[in-house]
């Protein structure tokens, strides 16, 4: 599916906006599918659907039509995360305290929304946006194919190999490369980096 | 990184960050850590773009995922949001008052023979012109579960005389939409009736002037059609005629 015109976009065009919806609809539902799954399935459509409404505000503040998508998912990042912040404030105020970690069982999960120590909520959502348009262009889907095995599926170096059927060296340097791109972007992004920054101290 | 090749430094790196190192391989890395602080300090670098790498790599293959269909009953709220917003399904209208708005520069730029000539043409554009009105139907459903027979009798009734267009395709229809008679004060309403959004809406123009309102279908089709009917008549004054 090609992206809709953006000047038809920002002119209010009910057709572009249709194909506009269908392009971005697995976007932002992915998004929140990926904050919400775990905690709050049932409001995954609803966030999509609010993030493309507040698409349609922002609209007009974007210059080209490649930053739909990063701006989209940008927006249904803040909002899956908000929406985990409240859930988690409200059962802290019922008396429940359990940590978002404390209900996975997983105590290296990398979100907790509960402490608040996501780096990329800390982000505002238009350099999110940025982030992500920048990392879309500079991490290659193999590069991405390979740290997702790597660090979220836990395979070694020889498991990814045999997978994806590159040498063994390469794994390491794709990891390398992915890493790189992570401290470019740190450097590119000031909050970014104090975020990192605190993660060393 | 003097005392351990770079690559190697790297792959144990990884492998104690992501807890696949051996004892012997987290024994290694440690005694060089222990060894040289730049070591140790970008060891520590690693792990803070490390957890960065795990939060953003799936946010970037989520942000690119193209699996999943929109739901058709989101498209009403999304589509009234953007007429809201962005004054969408008054594009057609707006363009139109735009050309006027140039015309009319055009003309007040000439000179005062140009004025006895808009003066000439003002009678031609009065909205005592006949009112069209136009029926239309998006059933992206398709015809195996399309409108029923009380659906197309109930909008029939809306255009009398003329057929009611039914399309399966969104762009098809806003082509249609945006179809307006080139004369700018002639009278018209289009009467849209969305299967899968569940609503009724109305554009049109009166004296020139564009007049819009979307109905959500919340009892039946005639009722909302009923009340659609009813917002062309105040909108028209009562000088809402079928043709």
């Amino acid at each position: 599916m090609n992206p809709p015109a953006l000047k038809l976009l920002q002119q209010g065009d009910a057709a572009a906006w249709d194909e506009a919806f269908h392009w971005l609809w697995p976007t932002v539902f992915a998004v929140a599918q990926l904050k919400l799954q775990p905690f709050l399935p049932s409001d995954i459509e609803d966030v999509a659907m609010e993030s493309l409404e507040e698409l349609v505000e922002k609209v007009r503040e974007i210059k080209t039509v490649e930053e739909l998508k990063p701006l989209a998912a940008s927006i249904a990042h803040h909002r899956a995360v908000s929406r985990l912040r409240e859930q988690f404030a409200a059962k802290r105020g019922a008396g429940k305290t359990e940590s978002l970690n404390a209900l996975l069982g997983n105590e290296e999960n990398p979100f907790d929304p509960a402490s608040g120590d996501s780096t990329l909520a800390k982000l505002g959502q238009t350099e999110l946006a940025r982030l992500l348009g920048e990392l879309q262009s500079e991490i290659k889907p193999e590069q991405r194919a390979i740290i997702t095995d790597f660090f979220l599926h836990g395979l070694s170096y020889e498991q990814i190999s045999a997978k994806h059927g590159v040498a063994i060296g390469t794994v390491g340097v794709y990891l390398k490369r992915g890493l790189e791109a992570m401290r470019r972007a740190g450097e590119r992004h000031p909050k970014l980096l104090k975020e990192l920054e605190a993660f060393l101290r | 990184m003097n005392t351990m090749n770079d690559e190697r430094f790297f792959d144990l790196a990884m492998k104690v960050i992501a807890q696949q190192a051996t004892d012997a391989e987290r024994a290694e890395l440690n005694s060089s850590l222990a060894e040289d602080p730049k070591l140790k300090v970008e060891f520590e670098r690693l792990q803070a773009e490390t957890k960065l790498a795990k939060e953003v790599v799936p946010l970037l293959a989520a942000t690119e995922s193209t699996a999943g269909e929109f739901p058709a009953y989101a498209r009403g709220r999304l589509q009234t949001k953007v007429r809201e917003t962005l004054g969408a399904h008054r594009t057609p209208l707006q363009d139109a008052e735009k050309k006027s708005a140039w015309r009319w520069q055009w003309i007040l730029g000439l000179a005062t023979a140009t004025a006895v000539m808009l003066f000439l043409l003002i009678p031609v554009f009065t909205p005592s012109d006949k009112m069209i009105v136009q029926v239309a139907m998006l059933d992206t459903a398709g015809s195996t579960r399309g409108a029923n027979a009380n659906e197309i009798t109930a909008l029939q009734k809306l255009g009398t005389g003329s057929t009611v267009q039914s399309f399966s395709q969104s762009n098809e229809l806003a082509v249609w939409e945006n179809d307006w008679p080139r004369k700018e004060k002639q009278p018209i309403a289009k009467i849209i009736y969305d299967r899968a959004a569940g609503e009724v809406r109305v554009l049109g123009r009166w004296d020139g002037k564009p007049f819009q309102k979307t109905f959500l279908v919340e009892r039946d089709l005639e009722t909302t059609l009923r009340e659609a009917e009813t917002f062309i008549l105040e909108q028209t004054g009562g000088g809402h005629r079928k043709n």
